[in-house]
């Protein structure tokens, strides 16, 4: 970041934190245009995003081993589900136990100009992300000005 | 040993030291667990690869700081979000029976385990038994 402003609480992703403070005041009020999630609260927390090319869900489950994720898309649903396994050396004993372990499965409605057919997902530092594209007729189309 | 439902819980800020650079830390959530030879901590640090992250063990106390890119957002714009996201650091007092030179510390898929060795002197020894 090269980017540095003279203020005690600057914080690169600001923008994000007070985004969802709007959203938590929209979704109480109405229906949310677009994305319509069932299980607010459910385990695992995702974070939606858009860029040109469509959407990206990005899910934090870390420790999971990418043979045990099982990403399905069906429609306007994206559906992920999946193990978490903690593993235990022999003879110990636990001082703490905070990471939780077993299994869990999360539905997502996607709007509707998204193409669930193209979706890709990849699992990286224990992040998954599934990229949606927007489908080729919802893209922004140029139109010619004829003289 | 009971076993665990996963319910969301959201991070928790660290409170207390500040870092020279600014950007909010969170509390990973850690396990804990001790063998005869060594104490073992796993920490869920996603989004973190391995030249972000920081194990310290000085003074008896142990520190673990993860930095995490923010490059992934750069062109992103939210639609829903859920959970923060942030640098992950916490701080424990281990007890000084560990062997300090031998800690080992491993990141996969998000998680860091780090293993403690505990010093010789620190091991149960078992005193063999002769028949007089």
């Amino acid at each position: 970041m090269t980017l540095f402003k003279f203020s005690p609480s600057f914080d690169p992703l600001a923008g994000l934190l007070d985004l969802q403070r709007e959203l938590d005041r929209a979704f109480e009020r109405s229906r949310g245009s677009g994305a319509d999630l069932s299980g607010r609260g459910v385990f695992p927390p995702v974070n939606i995003f858009s860029d040109k090319d469509g959407h990206v869900v990005h899910v934090e489950i870390p420790g999971v081993a990418p043979d045990q994720l099982t990403i399905e898309t069906h429609g306007r649903t994206l559906t992920i589900s999946g193990k978490r396994d903690v593993s235990v050396p022999a003879g110990g004993s636990f001082h703490r136990r905070e990471r939780g372990s077993g299994e869990f499965s999360r539905s997502l409605q996607l709007p509707d100009d998204l193409d669930s057919e193209r979706a890709e997902a990849s699992y990286q530092l224990g992040i998954l992300t599934v990229r949606i594209p927007r489908k080729e007729a919802a893209k922004p189309r140029q139109i010619a000005v004829k003289a | 040993m009971t076993t665990q439902e996963l319910n969301v819980r959201s991070k928790q800020e660290a409170s207390g030291a500040e870092h020279t650079r600014p950007g909010r830390a969170y509390v990973p959530d850690v396990d804990i667990c001790e063998t005869p030879d060594s104490l073992w901590l796993w920490a869920d640090m996603p989004g973190v690869d391995e030249k972000s992250v920081d194990v310290k063990l000085a003074d008896g106390m142990l520190s673990i700081d993860g930095q995490v890119s923010l490059q992934p957002y750069d062109n992103l714009a939210p639609v829903y979000t859920e959970y923060n996201v942030g640098n992950f650091t916490r701080r424990f007092t281990v007890s000084s029976d560990i062997d300090a030179e031998h800690i080992t510390a491993r990141l996969a898929n998000g998680v860091l385990e780090v293993e403690l060795p505990k010093a010789a002197r620190a091991k149960p020894r078992r005193i063999a038994v002769s028949v007089a």
